[in-house]
């Protein structure tokens, strides 16, 4: 039994733990947890403050000083096939990538949840209705639905950022119906139907508390495959547009120096990468941090 | 085959008046889909034509093994599940209609489960979830907390103590203490225990015993006692109702019954109650094989197949509810004369 | 009882803790349990007891890096602690052996009832599929399953409870085992099967002369199959006696109290049940001394001062209590014995 009540020496209760301070003292006894959501934290800083930290303009390149390699001077880490300043680049790139990475989930989270939770509470027909539709989307494979959904509709961020929303909307609809269905079925559920509550006092106060939280968690989990497949569009020339600094893009641009200055053409590579495995690390961590056993 | 209706003269004791809840005819199928389109392949019979009354003030017990359906009824009788037919009234109004709205009927009609953990929304603090169902029916919300926290106070648990509380920091019994108060604050005149102590060890099960009798006593409730255990169901209950395959065996004063029932299921569901006494044994089985499938029942008399009483007309016919006694019914042959059972006494 | 000499299984200062969470937790202190050739022991206790626990302990059924366990077990003069390998192997299942409370999940869902007892009986023996075959069907018999022929062809799930337990029992005992393990294997089923299955335990070891450990927290299930009956409280065994003297002459407040609450029968029916206070220990955060005496209306300093030690109040009657002094006769009260059945 987990003691997480603060007596005073009456055994008057102060103060009870709630479910997130008990899941946030857990998080922070996992190390490797903490450091990743200390580099996102970070990152996220980055992305915010970049026009006060970034050394140089972004979009500001000159020709002749183009794929000089990290360590020359005045560009710490070197400069792109338009001789614009790598760092500069990247701390920007911070914004925008981070930014599709994040909106199609969160959009999708409102979405999906919204359509899984209502399939899982009602049941039945509309429950079959929904999830099988869902299904359909389901049955492709993401970055081909990504690819043709953007290529249909055209390059361009927004066009991008719709077209990884629906991808993300099946799954999230999935998770969220699967785990209100189990919900549903719990004894505490019956107990509300039998004090007299309407469907949507229960959903309200007992469906939702109990089912935003693994569904969140997992939409955390799909941020990082978020960035991938935005830098994954960006490489494609779907999605983001040069000039933009976005690391995707970058990886697509400096593909030709790839023989001549392979670290330039790894370093958006290397923060795609930290990035998404600092997301699954911390989702990681979250998910055992909530898995109480009482 | 004919499935008569039980007249409620059969199960009233001689005294009392109108009875607080009845009962009758109630019929709940689960249909099985199977198959591609899922379609129906079969329904499991768990009630099948249960009929009784509930008095005031009484404690009925409802006792039976896997299969009988009084899960099943009790949820129904509650509406959890919507019946297939059948009606129940309480003090004479039907739930659902202009007469008694479904959210009025469940103010005076509460459940408390077996399970004490699952009972529990784990998000909420003790005093919040028993403060949801007086929300819900229009109590202020301190207000509701207040009742709350008197509520707790009332079973055992102090509030200072436990209100802010949530779920998984107490112990089984405790939650089923704080399960007990859930119900209770609606102020509800019947109560419906589900196995709600069968998950409890025997040394906190006497506990909660002791607080149901002493809250039955303050409040002036009714319960409805469904359990596994003969022994505890022979203490709390005045009257005592075994089902079997979905439909009643026999119902009647708890003494009448444990000391000898009229039907041969309850003789030998009662009679497998172990003695405690390590010299008289148990030397016989009173009854072997298992109970069947609720799909496919027996024809006639649902226990015909197991009993060694059965004959002819136990197969063709399936028996009433016939009286046996002062409030004592059995639905066997042997029980009813006319029936034509060689072993039913004469008229 | 068989007059045999030295006892086939014998438990000394058994202490087993679970290290695996934040605290650790001292699931068994210091038991000692010795079981006769031919005799049945009931191990008759609460959640927390350390009924199960000794059970798992006798077939080293704990995750060796989770759980410390010392003191000694020997079955029939082997040292249970010191095997290891190919020796444990074989001692599991065919010199000890172990009935279930839930079979649906001790057998295998994806084989057959028969290939699984098929399985078991080829692992102690070399013989031949068919004989093994025609062993499965002979155990299936014994243990008064219908059809049996049919039985061995179905799967765990197709059967009923009491069947499932049936052959759960017939498993265990195709290897012929010197001790059966029985954690509380009726707690699962109906009143009317569970006394099939208590009869067939009964008959079984009658006729097989089985030496049992019997787990189980209903004391009428323990009065029904025991020889003996242990009495378990947050790890200790608390009284230990013959049957017929720890059901009718309990000596430990805690047993008493357990018997209180089980005397109902009928008799008080309208008033309160005598009922023991408190709740259920935490094994996490034992006290020192006695574990029940915060629950018990005897209890003064010296019990919770230090673990009492073993009182012998009569042959083979043994209690951990301070205060058997003022237990003599405090059942008299309460009838113990049921109502004269027909």
């Amino acid at each position: 039994m987990l003691a997480s009540v603060t007596m005073d020496s009456a055994g008057v209760v102060l103060r009870s733990s709630g479910y997130w301070t008990t899941v946030w003292r857990r998080f922070r006894r996992d190390p490797v947890a903490v450091a990743a959501l200390a580099v996102i934290v970070l990152l996220v800083l980055v992305a915010i403050l970049a026009p006060w930290i970034a050394p140089q303009d972004p979009y500001k390149g000159m020709t002749l000083r183009r794929l000089r390699p990290p360590g020359t001077d005045g560009y710490p880490l070197g400069t792109d096939e338009l001789g614009r300043d790598m760092l500069s680049r990247l701390i920007f790139g911070a914004r925008l990538s981070l930014f599709m990475g994040v909106t199609p989930v969160l959009l999708a989270l409102i979405i999906g949840s919204a359509i899984g939770i209502t399939a899982g509470y009602i049941g039945g027909f509309v429950n079959t209705v929904l999830m099988r539709t869902i299904d359909v989307f389901f049955a492709f494979p993401s970055v081909l639905l990504a690819i043709a959904l953007s290529g249909a509709m055209g390059a361009g961020i927004a066009n991008g950022l719709i077209s990884l929303t629906v991808v993300f909307i099946p799954p999230i609809a999935r998770i969220a119906e699967s785990v209100t269905t189990g919900v549903r079925g719990l004894d505490y559920i019956e107990a509300a139907r039998a004090s007299g509550a309407g469907a949507i006092s229960i959903i309200r106060h007992h469906v939702l508390g109990n089912v935003l939280g693994p569904i969140f968690v997992y939409g955390m989990s799909l941020i990082a495959v978020s960035m991938i497949l935005a830098s994954g569009l960006s490489f494609l020339g779907l999605g983001v547009r040069p000039p933009e600094p976005e690391w995707g893009l970058m990886l697509n641009t400096l593909r030709t120096a790839l023989y001549t200055q392979p670290l330039l053409c790894a370093l958006p590579g290397v923060m795609i990468f930290i990035t998404s495995i600092s997301f699954n690390l911390f989702t990681d961590g979250l998910r055992s941090a909530m898995d109480i056993k009482a | 085959m004919t499935i008569a209706a039980a007249s409620p003269v059969q199960t009233r004791p001689p005294d009392a008046g109108r009875p607080l809840l009845e009962v009758n005819d109630l019929v709940k199928h689960f249909p099985i889909r199977g198959g591609l389109l899922g379609r129906r392949r079969g329904v499991v019979r768990a009630v099948d034509g249960v009929s009784f009354d509930l008095h005031a003030g009484e404690t009925l017990g409802i006792v039976g093994e896997s299969g009988c359906g009084k899960s099943t009824a009790a949820r129904t009788i509650m509406h959890l599940i919507r019946p297939d037919s059948g009606t129940i009234r309480l003090a004479g109004k039907v739930p659902g209609t202009a007469e008694l709205s479904l959210k009025a009927f469940r103010a005076r009609v509460q459940m408390v489960f077996q399970d004490s953990y699952a009972s529990l929304n784990p998000r909420l603090t003790i005093e919040e979830s028993i403060a949801y169902g007086p929300g819900v029916h229009g109590l202020a919300g301190d207000e509701a907390i207040r009742r709350a926290r008197r509520l707790l106070d009332r079973v055992g648990l102090d509030p200072l103590r436990f209100a802010g509380r949530y779920p998984h920091e107490l112990s089984g019994g405790q939650r089923q203490r704080v399960n007990i108060a859930r119900a209770l604050a609606l102020e509800p005149t019947v109560v419906v225990l589900d196995e709600a102590v069968s998950a409890l060890d025997k040394s906190v099960e006497a506990q909660v015993l002791n607080l149901l009798l002493d809250l039955k006593e303050e409040i002036g409730l009714t319960y409805i006692f469904i359990s596994h255990d003969l022994e505890v169901v022979r203490f709390m209950a005045s009257r005592v109702m075994v089902m079997y395959l979905g439909r009643v065996a026999e119902i009647g004063p708890t003494d009448a019954l444990y000391d000898g029932g009229r039907h041969p299921y309850a003789q030998a569901l009662l009679g497998s109650m172990l003695s405690m006494d390590p010299d008289h044994r148990a030397e016989q089985a009173p009854l072997s094989g298992e109970p069947p499938n609720p799909i496919n029942p027996p024809a006639g008399c649902r226990f015909h197949t197991r009993c060694s009483f059965a004959e002819a007309v136990c197969s063709a016919k399936a028996p009433v509810l016939a009286a046996c006694g002062a409030g004592h019914s059995a639905a066997c042959h042997m029980a009813d004369p006319g029936s034509g059972h060689s072993r039913a006494q004469a008229a | 009882m068989s007059g045999a000499g030295d006892p086939i299984l014998e438990i000394s200062g058994l202490t087993v803790t679970f290290t695996a969470g934040a605290k650790p937790v001292r699931a068994l202190d210091g038991v000692d349990l010795e079981l006769a050739r031919g005799e049945v022991v009931a191990l008759l206790g609460e959640s927390g007891s350390g009924k199960s626990v000794t059970l798992r302990s006798i077939l080293r059924l704990h995750p060796p890096r989770k759980t410390r366990v010392t003191g000694s077990i020997r079955v029939d003069g082997i040292d249970v602690m010191a095997l290891a390998g190919r020796p444990l192997e074989d001692f599991r299942g065919k010199t000890v052996s172990m009935v279930f409370q839930e079979p649906m999940l001790a057998m295998d869902p994806v084989y057959t009832v028969g290939q699984q007892i098929i399985e078991a009986i080829r692992q102690h023996e070399p013989i031949t599929a068919g004989a093994a075959r025609a062993k499965a069907l002979e155990l299936l018999s014994r243990v008064r399953i219908a059809s049996p022929e049919r039985r061995l062809d179905a799967y765990p799930h197709e059967m009923s409870g009491g069947m499932r337990q049936r052959a759960m029992i017939a498993l265990a005992l195709s290897s012929r085992p010197k001790i059966l393990l029985a954690d509380e294997p009726t707690t699962a089923l109906d009143a009317t099967v569970q006394v099939q299955i208590l009869l067939l335990l009964r008959d079984l070891q009658r006729a097989l002369g089985l030496s049992v450990v019997f787990v189980t927290h209903d004391i009428s299930v323990a009065v029904e199959v025991a020889d003996r009956i242990a009495v378990m409280y947050a790890g200790r065994i608390v009284e230990i006696g013959a049957v017929r003297d720890v059901i009718r002459g309990p000596r430990h407040p805690y047993t008493i109290g357990l018997l209180s609450t089980r005397a109902h029968g009928g008799r008080l029916t309208g008033r309160r049940l005598p009922a023991i206070p408190g709740s259920p220990p935490d094994l996490a955060n034992l006290p020192p001394g006695c574990a029940f005496a915060p629950r018990c209306t005897l209890a003064v300093d010296g019990c919770r001062a230090e673990v009492p030690s073993p009182v012998t109040l009569g042959p083979g009657h043994v209690v951990r209590c301070l205060r058997t002094g003022d237990t003599i006769d405090r059942m008299a009260a309460i009838p113990m014995s049921a109502d004269s059945k027909d």
